[in-house]
């Protein structure tokens, strides 16, 4: 199997936000979400551009919808992941796991 | 309490930077999350969260890009136009380096005439009452003459007139503001803690100088210093000369040994002044000295300027001005005079005894036409080249054509190009006219200001300017170009159509007009300033030394001693005193003469004051009756030279009429003596005026003439000053070869000649290369029909004739275009001067000729590689 292209780690992270918030993954709700499970503080701008070089990728789309007040009226971009999108994510953790295997067993010094 | 929203200013920071695509999504996440964090943070810490979170969206990416993402504009068709132009430009080397070339030194010369023709326009301007400033101009008739009522053409006038009639304008018209008043320059020696120089141009002037003209005023207080006796105020350069750094105000001069003058003030007179004065002593000094010559009428020796109110009309003071005279002016010498705006002082005045030099206006429009003709050809070549080229370019049109380009965008590239084009060429001329810029000051020897070139309004105006010359250069070939029919051009047939060669024709003719008639200008404008140089003056000046000793009292009663002491020396022929010599200043004054008619006529003549050996040292003819000799002792007093137009000017044809006539001058009484040949004792640019030589008393007198036998004149000229100095320790040796003081009156022609030269010849160097971008071009079109005739046997002269004689039929035509025109131009030109060379037709041979050899030599370069090559090469690649 031959891959050419290849997530950073925040590229990863992000997609899998997408994947967790499914119908609910836009800008905001993934700035969010990678406070709440990971306490990470990340910049709306990251997330965005992010998010545009995973859809070049193909391995998001979007499309426009939920307008609210507070947004003053704009629409909100929502992602979702395709499939492209969780086989890659699948074959990460597979290779991930696969090279855990590897490792001798992890001794933790105060157990 | 103020509504909670996200700062305005970086929403719309953001809206500017941001592509249209992503602005809604982002923008709503942005103040969604605002909202969120004003919430739990509070507003500054949302408010900061905003504006980072904005910057930090300024990235690739999310900034949009240049062209913008919708076409709404042509932004990107002219940066691909541009792209396209620098392309073209740089794959055409030599027809670009040939194009700017020409553009740019025809653009920086160009300039750098407008920055020399400005300069001369400039002169005066820099007061502040130039619009209401004028002078009197005053005629002194003879006796008995009533000029009262009469208007006389402003030749008939002097500058320089008399003192009373400043005040009495002043009381007759109450229009006029203020008055100044200046004596003509004097040698002055002037003497500062032991340092000794003569000063040439020290004047006497009215303590009103300041409310006249608006000098620079350095330091002292300009309303008081004029006012008391004895105080003087100098010339910056002045100041410098005898202080240094140091503040001269409150310091006193020893001036001619006699009086201490203190100096009250440091001016300085603007380089575009028509007169220059290096200082300035009271008026009351004068007026102390001699009060009597400021209620005479008939006593001439001061410039009159004066400013009227801001509501007065000169033309009604000039109307009253019968009524002056009759007021103030009682003598029955015919007198009048007339005002002059200074705004003609400079350029447009002919009245006599001008303050200062005067510009030629003759100059400044051939100037002008030069550097019209510079540009002209500038844009000829680039018109030219293009067009030829334009050909070449067919195909690139073609193809754009067919692609479904529309004519208008095909236009505006081919003009886009040619304002790039234009454009380097101004940038490459602004470089040069900084570089050229000095050099011209050196030629033209004046202070030439060209601040006012970078100054916005003109960059704009040279932006516009830029714009409109490549348009202009450009809008012919880019009209054939776009014209072009893909069909034909593409299928091949195109390569030898004939189009534009008419217009191309017609201006090579033009060129070749423009170029003949700046070398006939050359010519007649180098032949004029030959006939001044070497024209008979009718006295031989060179090896004439003369030494001025600015009429010192005490050398004065040495005269008879140092004359001796200077003829002992084995080098000297002659010696002679007097009060001045050809070249310089001299006075004029009433002379009575006995008219043929036995009547005695009374005129103003200039004089001359000389003694018995002024004639011989200056090598002058006597062509009727007798120089003066100690022979006849009454010389002194009772006998008087004139010159042939002086005889003439009193009625007598035959110069020996005049001999043995009664006349009477400034207290003398006698006869006329003798006619000395008419010598030109002023300059070329004016005809001899009459003259009467007479004795000069010892203390009438300035200078020595000392004619030298010997060639070695710089050794003589050492022993004569060490012999200077035995005999007059206390007055410094100040001389000078007449004929260099002489010429320096031609300075301004010489230096006019350079000049003209210079840009004739730049010129010229254009208008080749515009001639060689063409034979260029020529002989490439024709590769194929060379190689064919070289085939079919035709030799190397043969094959460059053949590519010559275009050009020379168009030459012909130009020839003829050109004689008549320059010599019209030249024949204007050549008016301004009293004596003028003839032009003569070898100038139009000399000028046709030069200019066949410069273009055929130009053409050869090319041409006869051409011939040279190898008919094989060309003829193979069909």
């Amino acid at each position: 199997m031959s891959r050419t292209t290849y997530l950073g780690e925040f590229e990863e992270l992000i997609l899998t936000m997408v994947l967790i918030l499914d119908d609910d993954a836009y800008g905001n709700t993934i700035v969010n979400g990678i406070k709440e499970h990971q306490n990470r503080e990340v910049n709306l701008s990251s997330v965005h551009i992010t998010l545009y070089r995973l859809e070049d990728k193909g391995y998001l789309e979007s499309h426009y919808g939920g307008a609210t007040n507070v947004r003053g009226g704009r629409k909100k971009r929502y992602f979702k992941i395709t499939n492209a999108g969780k086989a890659m994510l699948q074959e990460m953790k597979d290779a991930r796991n696969k090279l855990w295997k590897l490792t001798p067993q992890l001794k933790f010094s105060h157990v | 309490m103020s509504e909670i929203k996200p700062p305005r200013l970086f929403t719309s920071f953001f809206r500017w930077y941001c592509k249209e695509s992503l602005q809604e999504s982002i923008l709503g996440d942005l103040q969604e999350a605002f909202y969120e964090e004003a919430e739990v943070k509070g507003l500054l810490k949302a408010r900061w969260k905003y504006i980072w979170t904005i910057l930090r969206f300024f990235r690739p990416g999310i900034v949009r890009s240049l062209e913008g993402t919708q076409k709404l504009n042509n932004y990107g068709m002219i940066k691909n136009n541009i792209k396209i132009g620098m392309r073209s430009i740089l794959r055409n080397k030599v027809f670009s380096i040939l194009n700017v070339t020409g553009l740019s030194v025809g653009l920086a010369s160009c300039l750098l005439i407008l920055i020399y023709v400005k300069n001369e326009l400039s002169y005066d301007t820099y007061n502040i009452n130039y619009d209401r400033t004028y002078r009197v101009i005053q005629h002194f008739g003879g006796r008995g003459a009533d000029l009262k009522n009469e208007v006389l053409p402003t030749s008939e006038y002097q500058v320089w007139g008399n003192a009373p009639v400043a005040p009495a304008l002043q009381e007759f018209y109450p229009e006029i503001e203020s008055v100044f008043r200046f004596t003509h320059g004097f040698n002055w020696l002037v003497e500062y803690k032991g340092d000794r120089y003569q000063e040439k141009n020290v004047v006497f002037g009215d303590s009103t100088f300041y409310k006249v003209f608006s000098w620079d005023w350095i330091s002292g207080n300009a309303e008081t210093a004029l006012v008391r006796p004895f105080t003087i105020i100098l010339s910056k350069k002045l100041a410098e000369k005898y202080f240094g750094n140091e503040n001269p105000v409150g310091e006193s001069l020893l001036m001619d040994g006699e009086d201490l003058y203190e100096v009250t003030g440091v001016y300085d007179i603007p380089s575009n002044s028509h007169f220059r004065v290096d200082a300035i002593m009271s008026m009351s000094t004068f007026k102390g000295f001699r009060p009597q010559i400021f209620e005479n009428w008939g006593y001439v020796d001061f410039y009159t300027y004066f400013t009227l109110n801001g509501q007065a009309d000169i033309y009604d003071l000039s109307q009253k001005i019968p009524d002056f005279l009759d007021t103030y002016y009682k003598s029955d010498y015919g007198y009048t005079l007339r005002f002059e705006a200074l705004k003609d002082a400079y350029l447009n005045s002919d009245a006599g005894r001008q303050p200062g030099p005067v510009g030629s206006k003759s100059n400044i429009y051939l100037f002008i036409s030069v550097a019209i003709f510079i540009l002209l050809i500038a844009c000829i070549n680039f018109i030219n080249i293009s067009t030829a080229r334009s050909i070449d370019r067919a195909k690139e049109v073609a193809v754009r054509k067919t692609l479904g380009s529309l004519r208008s965008p095909l236009i505006s590239q081919f003009l886009i190009e040619s304002v790039l084009i234009t454009f380097f060429a101004t940038v490459i001329a602004v470089l040069l006219v900084l570089f050229g810029h000095s050099y011209l000051e050196i030629l033209t020897g004046k202070q030439l200001i060209i601040d006012w070139l970078l100054s916005p309004i003109n960059l704009l105006i040279g932006g516009l300017l830029v714009l409109v010359l490549g348009v202009l250069a450009g809008i012919y070939p880019a009209f054939i170009l776009s014209n072009y029919r893909p069909i034909q051009v593409l299928r091949g047939s195109f390569k030898n159509s004939s189009k534009g060669i008419w217009l191309r024709k017609s201006l090579v003719v033009l060129q070749f007009a423009l170029s003949i008639m700046l070398l006939a200008g050359t010519a007649i404008v180098y032949q004029q300033l030959e006939y001044i140089r070497d024209y008979d003056k009718g006295f031989e000046s060179e090896q004439v030394l003369v030494i001025d000793y600015g009429g010192d009292a005490k050398v004065k009663q040495n005269l008879q001693f140092i004359k001796s002491e200077l003829m002992k020396h084995n080098a000297v022929e002659s010696v002679s005193l007097s009060r001045a010599t050809p070249g310089d200043f001299f006075p004029n004054a009433g002379t009575t003469i006995e008219a043929p008619t036995g009547e005695m006529v009374n005129k103003v003549p200039y004089i001359y004051e000389i003694d018995e050996d002024f004639v011989p040292t200056y090598n002058m003819n006597i062509i009727a009756g007798r120089n003066f000799s100690k022979d006849f002792p009454s010389d002194t007093t009772t006998a008087l030279l004139v010159n042939e137009s002086a005889a003439r000017f009193y009625g007598y044809s035959n110069p020996e009429d005049i001999v043995g006539k009664n006349f009477s001058q400034w207290g003398r009484e006698g006869k006329v003596i003798g006619v000395v040949e008419d010598f030109n004792y002023v300059s070329l640019h004016n005809e001899v005026e009459p003259l009467t030589l007479r004795y000069s008393i010892w203390w009438a007198t300035e200078k020595f003439s000392v004619r030298l036998k010997s060639r070695d004149l710089g050794g003589v000229l050492t022993e004569l000053e060490a012999l200077w100095k035995d005999a007059v320790p206390y007055y410094p040796f100040n001389s000078y070869f007449n004929d260099i003081s002489f010429n320096d009156q031609y300075e301004a022609d010489e230096r006019f000649g350079m000049i003209f030269y210079s840009f004739s010849i730049l010129a010229i160097f254009v208008a080749c290369l515009g001639l060689f971008g063409l034979t260029i071009y020529t002989s490439n079109q024709r590769a194929k029909e060379i190689g064919i005739r070289k085939v079919l046997g035709a030799s190397v002269q043969r094959i460059v004739s053949i590519l010559s004689l275009d050009f020379i039929k168009l030459f012909g035509i130009a020839l003829l275009l050109a004689i008549p025109l320059s010599y019209w131009i030249m024949s204007n030109w050549l008016g301004s001067f009293a004596y003028q060379t003839s032009i003569s037709w070898q100038v139009f041979v000399f000028a046709a000729i030069i200019t066949l050899v410069v273009s055929l030599l130009t053409m050869s370069f090319k041409t006869v590689s051409a011939a040279m090559s190898n008919p094989t090469k060309i003829l193979k690649d069909e």
